[in-house]
Order: structure tokens, then C-alpha cells, then sequence
């Protein structure tokens, strides 16, 4: 018990330093370093190239009026509707996502001079009957959220009959549409044009409407330095030929048949191929995720801990508290937790909340309600003899809790615990929706990239699987050494 | 003025409007074996568990040893040394050798240092014949086992008084015997006890005084003979008359 003590503690010095090492990188630099979120897959304008480095028309925009104007970028891919709300937050300074300039957004958000003008078309499987909005009538229509193309789609839908489905990642409403669940998909022409010619699987059959602008975007009346910025600089490249090469450098036709070439020589889309691409990617997510794990199940485990102590104490505003955060935050669905923490905190107090940051408090706040309802359900379990007996001999009540109720009470516990631990892992995964580089995230980057949806998550899978496996036996070392 | 172990003056326990105890007064002299009796609901079991304040009275004064335990301002962990008590279901501690639970309260209390109470531990499971039992767990006991080193246990801390729950209600008919036999040793010994139980032979032989309870009140008391062989109430008889004649 003692020796297990010294190195949970151990374990939690060693948690404290590397989660501060993580940090400074952003303090150091003397040149002004913005935020800026992006999509994790909107090619041409962003996605991960073979090397897992995000490319496209926006980010060499960005970072080259970046360079013009001598400021930093540190880029955020989020998913765009979690860069809408982070930017919304204020967790962001800014947002470039191939993002339609609107008026309803314009509501919420400052935009740049237009960067690009791009219309919404629909994409079908080859092979498909729809071949008109006409033939969409009863059927099923897959958009992502937030988009222009979503919004096109549902200002049509009652017109033509059809219903929406909606997709955080674009990868996935595609996927939505090739397997035959939805019938088409709308989306900006010149990702899906880019996307049929790298071999996405998908037609377009019909012709651009719904023109619109692209934009760079900060919050209504914050950041309007970055925005000058970002203005100024554009004109400069617009006038230098810069901007004209990136265009041409993801949309010319040497550009595509380049990037066909390469995925081909690659030999990428088997297992091994796969594993061996994305190596250092899915290194470094699977690191993410451990760290997420260790260092939510640590705070969880002490927080609920805490949370079971205090209500099994006699004093009733200990005990209401302890139920009353147990209901709370075993209530909240992790996801609302963690973008109400993410997003939502900061939007009112101001204050940035870093997303590994918000990612443990998540954790330490949800499983820690878990582990204190079992610890509270474990301790209660305990026959209330064992109590009175040791009260009746004179022990005061928190002796008598650590030698005689608790000890009982914790060999109750140690299977909810170990299945605590394999939840906090997996529950490490919906932490991606605030833009967490963790293994679920990196497997989402990945295949936006590659379209390898099947094969990348059965990798993804097998690999939570043998994070569980490894996490299992070591709770089985655990339990065992608690039992000497 | 005569000083009572025991002096409890008009004690009255509810929970929410059930009332268990309707206002009982009770004393228990120094050196003196009480036994309570009564039926099932009479409030005999609340009342001794008053004594250690197990159960919170409603209203009235429990006074042991010249301290009144039922005013907040009272040490009632302090209290509960000197008050030794003993359950129908023994509630030994689990997870602790027999020696072990016999050793806690007088280590963890600063009573002895951990030698002298293994001393003292064996000793008394010596007095309750189970010197062997020493490093046994509680599950691998029979039940009068169970209750004997339950008693040692109560007894570790040196105790004025003792309680006991119903200390045979749980156990074998075989068993009580045993267990019997160790509280009238105790008695014997000079040890001030109170017993709630069914055992109307022990009472007889045992006890100094008897009394008597049904419905939240103590109905009669006086010495065992008096009690079992001339009762004055019609509510006393014919719990005797049940009793006796099974």
C-alpha cells in the first residue's frame, strides 16, 4: 500500500514537469505569434501531405503573409466547426479554413478581403441515377457542419424533398455518400473538382452555384491588427506572383498528376505501407494519448476519490456536495464537457484554456464523477458493522474509515477502477473535437489525406486495443501487488 | 448519594414518529450485571446502543461515569474507551488477523505500544480459549469463535463497562455454551455488563437485577427471581408464559 503510495506520487512529479515542459515554446518567440485554426481536411485549401505536414492553398497563404507582414502562425487543425467556436472563445486569434464569406457570419466574424471564389456543387457515387437536384426527392443528402454547401443544401431542402446528414470532417460525408447511405454531397467546386482528380471516387453532375468568397476570419471586433495584417500582406502577394503560385500549385493540372504519382510510387495503401507512412504521425498521436490517459486517470482517480470521501463523511453539506457533483458531471456527455470547457469558459471569462489542459480537466471532471460514485458505492458496501465496531472501541471516525472501512471497502473498488482506467482511454479519443493531436485525431488527419478510411482505422483500432491490453495487465499488477 | 456506572434519566428516542423509547430511566450500579428482556421491538436493543451513542437519543441524559455522553460537548471517542461493547453479529474486522483486530484500538489509541498489546492480545484470547487463534482470519472461525474474540476484542481496551447485543441470537445452539461461559467468568470477575438477551437461563443465574421492557418503556425490573417467579404485570406473564413454555 505504502510502496504503491510513493509512486503514484512519483508518477504525478514526473506528470506536473512534463506537462510545464510542454508549454514555453509558445512564450519564446520575440516576433508576434498568432493562432490560427483550420480545418483537419478541406483539400485543396488544407490537409496533411505524406509527411503529416499541413499543406494547401490556405496555409502557404497564411504563411506567407506571415513572412510578408513578420508575424507567426501557429496552426491549430481543429475541424472547422471547432475553429468556429474557438475562435468564437477567443482560445484562437483567427481562423483560415476555405470559410465562405456570409452575411450570417459576418454577424460573428470580421473577414479579410476575399482569398478565393469557389461555388457549391453536388457530387454523386459513379454510377448514381441522381443526376439533377430533381432526382434527390425522398432521399438522404450528406453535408458537413457548418459549410456553405450545408447551408446551400438545407435552404433547398424542402423545395426538392430530400433530408441532410451531417459530418464533422469531410472525409467522412464522403464516406457517407460512396457506401450508398447518402445519395449525394454538397460541397465548395474546388474541393470536390481537386478531389475527383486525385481519385476520391465521387462525380460531380452538377455546375457551380451559390457563388461565394473565401475569407480569413477573426471574431467581430477583436483582432482587427491580424486582420490589417492579413489584408496588407495578401495585396502584396497578389501583386508579387506569390499568390498566383500557390493557386497554381494545388490547382494547376501538374500539380495533381504529381500528387497521383506520388501516392502511387509510395506504395501506401497497404497495412504495412501505411504503418510505415505514418509512422512518426501515429508515434506521436499514440504519445498524446497515453499522456492524456496517465495524467487524466491520475487527477480522476484522486478528484473522485476525494468525491467518494466526502460522501460517505456525517456532515450533510459534504455528503450534498459529493452528490451533487457526481450527478453533474456524470450527467454531462464528455463531449459537452470538454467543448464547454474549451470553448465555452474562455468565451466568458476571457482566458485561454490549452486544449491538453482543458483535455485532463475533462477527464479528472467526468471519470473522477465515475470513480467517486463507485468509491462512495464501495465504501457504503462495506457491512456497517465494520464501522460501528471500531466507533464502539473508541476509534474516531477517520481511523476507523483508513484501518477498518476503506481497506474492505478498496478490494470492491479495484475492478471498477481497472474498468475506469480502460474508459478514461478510450474516452481520450472524443477529446479530438477540441483539436487534441491525439491517435484519434491523427487517424482522422491521416485519411483526410489519403481517403484510406477502412484500412487506417482498423490500424487506429488495433492499436487502441493494445494500449487497453497493456493497460489491463498493468492494473492486474497493480491489483495484485495491493493484495500483499 | 449513591454513584451510578450507568444513569439514564428520561431518554427518549423517535425516529421521525416512530418512538422507540418512551422516556426510560435506568441505572446500573458499579459491579452490577443487568440483563434487559423484553419482545422483539421494544426498544431494549436502542436503548443499550444509546449507551455508546451508537444511536443519537432524541431527548433525556445518559450519564456514565459522572459524564453525561448525550451533550455535544462531550468526547464521545474518548467516552467509548471505557464503554466495551459486543454485537449479535460480532462484526470482527475482515480484513485483520484475530490478533490484529484485538491490537488495533489500544495501538491506534496510544494505549500500548504494539508489544504490549500483542502481550495483552494473547493473553486474552487465552482467557477465552482460543490461544491458538492468534494469527487466524475472522472468516476461518465459527460463529462462538467469532464472538469470543469479539468479546477480547471490547476487552483490549480495558473497559468499565460492557455491553452485549444479543450475543448469542446468532449463533449455533451448540456454540452458546462457549460464549456463555466467558460472560460469566466476566461477571464473576466484577465487570459492570449490560446484556440485552434471549438466554432467560443466564439471565436467572447471572444477572443482579432484571428488567423488563415492551412498547418503549420499562414495564418492571427487580432481582431474577422476583421478576421470572412472581412478575406484578399482565405485559411481563405472558412474555414470560411465551418464553418459557417453548
Amino acid at each position: 500500500m505504502k510502496k504503491l503510495f510513493i509512486w503514484l506520487s512519483l508518477l504525478l512529479g514526473i506528470t506536473f514537469v512534463a506537462t510545464m515542459a510542454q508549454t514555453p515554446e509558445r512564450v519564446q518567440a520575440a516576433q508576434k505569434t498568432y493562432t490560427i485554426a483550420t480545418d483537419v481536411t478541406f483539400p485543396p485549401f488544407v490537409y496533411a501531405n505524406s509527411d503529416n505536414k499541413y499543406v494547401g492553398i490556405d496555409m502557404d497563404l497564411i504563411k506567407a503573409v506571415a513572412k510578408e507582414e513578420g508575424f507567426k502562425v501557429e496552426i491549430k487543425p481543429i475541424g472547422f466547426n471547432a475553429a468556429i467556436q474557438a475562435v468564437q472563445a477567443g482560445q484562437v486569434d483567427g481562423m483560415i479554413a476555405g470559410m465562405t464569406i456570409t452575411d450570417e457570419r459576418k454577424k460573428t466574424f470580421d473577414f479579410s478581403t476575399p482569398y478565393y471564389s469557389s461555388g457549391i456543387v453536388m457530387a454523386v457515387k459513379p454510377g448514381s441515377d441522381v443526376k439533377t437536384l430533381k432526382d434527390l426527392k425522398g432521399k438522404t443528402v450528406a453535408v458537413k457542419t457548418g459549410t456553405s454547401g450545408a447551408d446551400y443544401a438545407n435552404s433547398i431542402k424542402a423545395k426538392y424533398g430530400f433530408k441532410t446528414v451531417t459530418f464533422d470532417d469531410s472525409d467522412n460525408m464522403y464516406d457517407d455518400v460512396k457506401t450508398g447511405n447518402a445519395a449525394a454531397c454538397f460541397e465548395d467546386s474546388a474541393v470536390l473538382e481537386y478531389g475527383v482528380k486525385t481519385g476520391l471516387g465521387l462525380k460531380i453532375v452538377t455546375k457551380p452555384t451559390n457563388t461565394g468568397d473565401y475569407g480569413f476570419a477573426v471574431k467581430k471586433g477583436a483582432n482587427q491588427e491580424l486582420l490589417n495584417k492579413f489584408n496588407h500582406g495578401l495585396a502584396a502577394l497578389k501583386k508579387n506572383g506569390t499568390y498566383d503560385k500557390i493557386i497554381a500549385k494545388y490547382t494547376g493540372k501538374k500539380a495533381l498528376s504529381d500528387k497521383n504519382n506520388a501516392a502511387n510510387g509510395h506504395n501506401e495503401y497497404t497495412i504495412l505501407g501505411l504503418l510505415k507512412q505514418n509512422k512518426s504521425a501515429l508515434i506521436s498521436g499514440i504519445v498524446e494519448t497515453i499522456w492524456l490517459t496517465i495524467v487524466g486517470i491520475l487527477f480522476a482517480t484522486i478528484f473522485g476519490i476525494i468525491i467518494g470521501l466526502l460522501g460517505v463523511v456525517p456532515n450533510k453539506i459534504a455528503q450534498g456536495f459529493s452528490t451533487t457533483v457526481i450527478y453533474i458531471f456524470r450527467g454531462l456527455p464528455l463531449i459537452v464537457l470538454a467543448l464547454f470547457i474549451y470553448n465555452g469558459v474562455p468565451s466568458l471569462t476571457g482566458t485561454k484554456v490549452p486544449a491538453f489542459i482543458a483535455g485532463v480537466i475533462t477527464l479528472t471532471l467526468n471519470e473522477g464523477a465515475y470513480i467517486g460514485a463507485f468509491v462512495k458505492g464501495g465504501i457504503e458496501s462495506v457491512d456497517h458493522g465494520q464501522m460501528e465496531a471500531a466507533r464502539s472501541l473508541g476509534l474516531p471516525f477517520g481511523k476507523a474509515m483508513k484501518r477498518v472501512v476503506l481497506p474492505q471497502g478498496i478490494k470492491l473498488m479495484i475492478p471498477s477502477f481497472i474498468n475506469q482506467f480502460i474508459i478514461t482511454l478510450k474516452d481520450t479519443s472524443i477529446l479530438s473535437v477540441i483539436g487534441i493531436l491525439e491517435l484519434t485525431q491523427t487517424g482522422k488527419i491521416i485519411i483526410a489525406r489519403n481517403l484510406q478510411g477502412f484500412r487506417m482505422w482498423a490500424i487506429i483500432a488495433v492499436i487502441y486495443l493494445l494500449m487497453i491490453t497493456i493497460l489491463t495487465l498493468f492494473s492486474k499488477w497493480i491489483e495484485r501487488r495491493m493484495k500483499n | 448519594m449513591t454513584e451510578y456506572k450507568v444513569d439514564v434519566t428520561n431518554l427518549q428516542k423517535s425516529y421521525g414518529s416512530n418512538h422507540v423509547l418512551k422516556g426510560i430511566n435506568f441505572k446500573v450500579a458499579n459491579n452490577e450485571v443487568v440483563v434487559l428482556i423484553g419482545p422483539s421491538g421494544s426498544g431494549k436493543s436502542t436503548l443499550l446502543r444509546c449507551l455508546n451513542k451508537l444511536e443519537e437519543p432524541t431527548s433525556g441524559s445518559i450519564v456514565i461515569d459522572g459524564q453525561d455522553i448525550s451533550l455535544p460537548s462531550t468526547n464521545i471517542d474518548k467516552a467509548r474507551e471505557n464503554i466495551g461493547m459486543v454485537f449479535q453479529h460480532f462484526n470482527l474486522f475482515n480484513n485483520m488477523t484475530v490478533g490484529e483486530n484485538i491490537m488495533l484500538a489500544p495501538v491506534e489509541l496510544g494505549k500500548m505500544d504494539k508489544d504490549t498489546a500483542r502481550e495483552e492480545a494473547r493473553q486474552l484470547l487465552e482467557t477465552v480459549g482460543l490461544s491458538d487463534k492468534f494469527d487466524a482470519m475472522p472468516a476461518s472461525l465459527s460463529g462462538g469463535q467469532k464472538q469470543r474474540v469479539a468479546i477480547a476484542r471490547a476487552l483490549a481496551m480495558n473497559p468499565d463497562v460492557m455491553l452485549f447485543d444479543e450475543p448469542t441470537s446468532a449463533l449455533d445452539p451448540e456454540m452458546v455454551g462457549d460464549v456463555l461461559e466467558v460472560m460469566k467468568e466476566l461477571a464473576k470477575d466484577g465487570m459492570t455488563m449490560v446484556v440485552v438477551t434471549h438466554e432467560m437461563g443466564f439471565a436467572k443465574e447471572v444477572a443482579d437485577r432484571v428488567v423488563f421492557m415492551a412498547d418503549g418503556y420499562v414495564v418492571e425490573e427487580g432481582k431474577p427471581e422476583e421478576v421470572f417467579d412472581n412478575p406484578q404485570h399482565e405485559r411481563t406473564k405472558s412474555f414470560l408464559d411465551k418464553v418459557i413454555n417453548v
